[in-house]
């Protein structure tokens, strides 16, 4: 470009029509390096022009002007500040201080917004510490005019002041840019971000010219790797300071819909242009992140020496080296189209990070991996390895980022960088999802009194794939600008749940939580809690404990992935009071709620009668087919006298009984599942209005006593109909049983015994909490029998070491009394205790 | 000017706000709070565990209205926050000395 070298008196008209020239062409070229290179020369000219003015009368040596920052860069954009060095032999005093005053306003008179600092070399050459954006901008600096005496001196002693010290400054600049990115989360994915600050912005390519400055080699070809990302934060940069008038940098939603309009932003609609944004502040953030990562290294042997250490992880597949994953063999990725969900689980497992070699492998075979991945394929169970991991958010942000996740789910790319205009939330919609999913890992570390009781939920579920699957999709659909979302998503992700081959009951389970995931914050702030039919539309709503748990925790982690302070104690005091409330319905309804005839199903009138007197919780926790199942089995009851079932489904076995209701029914089969060394997890117990029992119960075999000896699965099935038939007694199968080790003190579980005799018209609902044992259930339906109560209905759940039982029971018929209330206390008191 | 001050269930945020919007009161300042008055909070039982629940999540709304608003805004608030149940909330009215605008530093009623 052009300057005139002598500029008229009138230099504010001057440097506006400059200025407004060089905005024209930036207009029509989106050149912005040329408008800020011209920007600076045009300053240039206008402080040497008032040095020659000001200063030259009264410095004939002593004082030499720099520009430093952005202006030492000749990065000048429209509106931001012209950072001056005034670097001084001594500090001007007298007629040289007014001088330096006269200099710097008639800078200001002319529209410049200065920031100007007055130093001599000493100061220039030493640390900072309380503003090391002083040292930093050093890093920039240019000559402008003035005492070249004292400039060289400067050039002298600053290369050997950053040699002595560089370690220090980069260590010092890397915090600040951790702390800078802190205040916006770690993440780039804000809704408006701002495109100076936030990571990924222009703050972060100053930091690697910076780092690259230190030590030459640090970030060696960012640069060139980079061009195209800093054109275009250059370019969004420049159109923001001049559509506001001002040093704006904040990539609003108006900004957003103004976008496309600029040719030189290369994009349709403000989706493609934030994508566009998120694309390039990606690449900047890795290149920081890497950047940073090689500053903190040297010379801190304890942090090499862990990430050495982290070596030890290196399996068949992967090397780890320096805490990145590298392929051991890169090529097995055209062969083995599996290994990219093996390293999602090796994330997961281990939290460590993909090496840039590994991402770009990765690249090069991601159409192979798309065409593998696309069709459907029984990968549930590799899925479902890395989604049960302690870090699976890690697992599942690495393939995103790689694009392996969106091959596995393409329902994914229509949420990939999504913007919606709502101002509660903050991130984009993937980046929502994947916070969600975080904060639930978050959960299970907290110590916040508020938070520890959904801890207690969490740790009650023993498989969180499905909560976590459910949390990767439940606003899966917010892309196509759907009025239904949560009926969508459910729909998006009961076909990907089809093509992994997820088996029907967790995707019914998954469907539901993705269909529903919006009740529960509904509920909060627009049902009356107070109100009966408020607990019963939700536990309608909810059908199961086990659902409402996990659907609890979905609202949880999808409130606090909203914004940072999205989960105020007012809404995790509201969220409690949803769970609480609906617990308590789904506790009491067991008793209350029976299956009228004909209201149960379509099916036979036979089917109807078997069904007759269940629970309403029976049809919504068992499918049609199990439903028959357990009518053949009734059938074969009325033949036999009893009837029983044992199926595997993974590491768990399920028993069903069918038997006449008698005195300590329950309690036998408990006792000689225990008698067999089998752990129960789950077991409830019902009967119908002819007095016929159904029993499930949920075990494990913890010393893989079936599993060795298939013969035993044949022994425990006989056993268990002999003591159906009152053949053998259970206390004999009891007595040679080992008993388990206690518990650690820190570990172990207060027990609580609670009798509500409000909760139902007919029967005393008693619920158990315990420290779990083999033959706990057991010990605790003997002493109901003992007392002389009958179980009318069971519910018994047990996590880790806890074991939640609920027992609804009557004696003669009737709710319990006081006295018996009292005596059955003492006597579960001294279960409990054992 | 009177400035309005309603402490009301969660759950009537909603029927308030729109109610309000009929008489043609849009601008307000809502606020979770939680508290108690008579209603004292009450006892929950989660899995034979007794808590005592003494502050309860409720809703403030304020807002700032001329003069001769304020019995029909009163009237509104009170028919669209009742249940007729303790809890249902409170309202306060207070003096306002002066409102400014920020943006353009308009003064008064015309601030409002």
């Amino acid at each position: 470009m052009t300057i005139v070298e002598n500029p008229p008196s009138n230099s504010a008209a001057f440097v506006k029509a400059e200025t407004d020239r060089l905005q024209r062409e930036f207009e029509s070229s989106g050149d912005a390096a040329t408008f800020h290179s011209g920007r600076s020369s045009l300053i240039d000219l206008a402080v040497q022009h008032r040095y020659k003015e000001h200063l030259e009368p009264a410095f004939a040596s002593g004082l030499a002007l720099l520009a430093v920052g952005g202006y030492g860069r000749q990065e000048l954009f429209p509106h931001s500040d012209v950072d001056l060095l005034l670097l001084v032999a001594a500090t001007p005093e007298g007629s040289r201080k007014e001088a330096v005053a006269r200099f710097l306003q008639s800078l200001w008179d002319a529209g410049f917004r200065l920031s100007q600092s007055v130093h001599n070399v000493a100061e220039c050459c030493e640390m900072h510490g309380g503003n090391i954006e002083l040292n930093a901008s050093l890093l920039d600096q240019r000559f402008l005019i003035g005492d070249q005496r004292l400039q060289q001196d400067l050039s002298t002693r600053f290369p050997k002041f950053l040699h002595s010290q560089r370690t220090s400054l980069a260590r010092q600049l890397c915090k600040l840019a951790h702390e800078r990115h802190a205040k916006f989360h770690d993440t780039i994915y804000h809704l408006e971000p701002n495109l100076k600050e936030a990571p990924g912005g222009l703050r972060d390519l100053h930091l690697l010219g910076w780092l690259n400055h230190l030590f030459d080699a640090t970030a060696s070809g960012w640069q060139r790797e980079l061009s195209e990302s800093r054109a275009f934060v250059a370019a969004l940069r420049t159109f923001l300071h001049l559509r506001s008038g001002r040093d704006n940098n904040l990539v609003s939603f108006d900004v957003q819909e103004e976008a496309p309009a600029q040719s030189y932003l290369r994009c349709n609609s403000p989706a493609g242009f934030m994508r566009e944004y998120f694309r390039n502040a990606r690449a900047i953030h890795r290149a920081a992140v890497r950047a940073m990562e090689s500053v903190e290294e040297k010379g801190n042997s304890l942090l090499a020496g862990f990430r050495d250490w982290r070596s030890r992880l290196s399996n068949a597949d992967f090397t780890v080296s320096r805490d990145r994953i590298l392929f051991k063999s890169p090529h097995h990725l055209e062969a083995d189209p599996n290994l990219p969900l093996r390293l999602g689980e090796f994330i997961a497992r281990h939290k460590v990070s993909l090496h840039a070699e590994a991402e770009r492998r990765i690249q090069q075979h991601l159409p192979a991996i798309r065409d593998h991945l696309e069709h459907p394929r029984s990968i549930w169970p590799l899925v479902r390895a890395m989604l049960n991991q302690p870090n699976a958010a890690a697992g599942l942000r690495a393939l995103h980022d790689s694009g392996i996740l969106g091959a596995l789910f393409p329902e994914w790319d229509s949420i990939y960088c999504y913007v919606i205009r709502d101002f509660h939330h903050r991130y984009t919609v993937d980046e929502h999802t994947l916070i969600a999913i975080e904060s639930l890992e978050e959960l299970a570390r907290t110590k916040d009194p508020s938070h520890r009781r959904f801890a207690g939920l969490l740790s009650e579920i023993e498989d969180l794939s499905i909560l976590r699957l459910a949390l990767l999709f439940h606003d899966v659909s917010k892309g196509e600008e759907s009025e239904r979302h949560c009926l969508e998503s459910a729909t998006m992700a009961d076909q990907a749940a089809a093509r992994i081959s997820i088996p029907p009951h967790e995707r019914q389970m998954l469907r539901s939580l993705i269909e529903r995931h919006l009740d529960l914050s509904s509920a909060m702030t627009s049902r009356d809690l107070e109100d009966p039919a408020t607990a019963r539309w939700l536990a309608d709503r909810v059908g199961t404990v086990e659902v409402l748990k996990n659907l609890t925790l979905l609202t949880y982690a999808d409130i606090g992935a909203v914004h940072p302070s999205a989960l105020s104690p007012w809404r995790l005091d509201q969220l409690w009071r949803v769970y609480v409330v609906s617990h308590q319905e789904l506790t009491r309804e067991l008793v209350t709620d029976k299956i009228a005839e004909g209201s149960a199903s379509k099916g036979p009138a036979e089917v109807q009668a078997f069904l007759k007197g269940f629970p309403t919780r029976y049809l919504r926790i068992h499918t049609e087919e199990e439903i028959r199942a357990h009518f053949d089995l009734e059938k074969a009851r009325q033949q036999y006298g009893v009837a029983l079932e044992i199926r595997k489904q993974e590491a768990v076995y399920h028993l069903t009984v069918l038997a006449k209701d008698r005195h300590y029914l329950f309690a036998s089969v408990a006792g000689a599942l225990a008698g067999f060394g089998m752990n129960i997890v789950k077991a409830e117990a019902f009967a119908n209005q002819q007095g016929t029992i159904l029993d499930t119960f949920a075990f494990t075999d913890p010393k893989r006593t079936l599993e060795l000896n298939p013969t035993e699965l044949d022994r425990l099935r006989q056993t268990i109909e002999r003591v159906l038939l009152g053949r053998i007694d259970v206390k004999a199968l009891l007595k040679n049983r080992p008993k388990p080790s206690p518990p650690t003190r820190s570990s172990r579980i207060q027990g609580r015994i609670n009798f509500d005799t409000e909760a139902s018209d007919a029967a005393t609902l008693v619920e158990v909490v315990a420290e779990d044992r083999p033959g706990l259930l057991y010990d605790l339906a003997s002493a109901f029998s003992e007392a002389g109560c009958s179980i009318e209905v069971v519910l018994v759940d047990t996590e880790a070491h806890k074991a939640m039982d609920v027992f609804y029971v009557t004696a003669h018929g009737r709710k319990l009394t006081a006295d018996l209330q009292a005596r059955l206390r003492g006597e579960l008191q001294q279960v409990v205790v054992q | 000017m009177k400035k309005v001050e309603a402490i009301i269930q969660p759950f009537k945020l909603e029927e308030v706000k729109e109610a309000l919007k009929n008489i043609g009161i849009d601008g307000m300042t809502v606020t979770e709070v939680r508290g108690h008055g008579r209603q004292k909070g009450h006892k929950e039982i989660y899995r034979g565990q007794e808590y005592m629940v003494d502050l309860l999540p409720k809703v403030k709304i304020e807002l700032v209205i001329a003069d001769p608003r304020l019995n029909e805004v009163v009237h509104t608030l009170t028919s669209a926050a009742r249940t007729g149940k303790i809890g249902d909330g409170k309202i306060f009215v207070y003096d306002v000395a002066d409102a400014v605008r920020i943006r353009n530093d308009d003064r008064g009623e015309s601030a409002l």
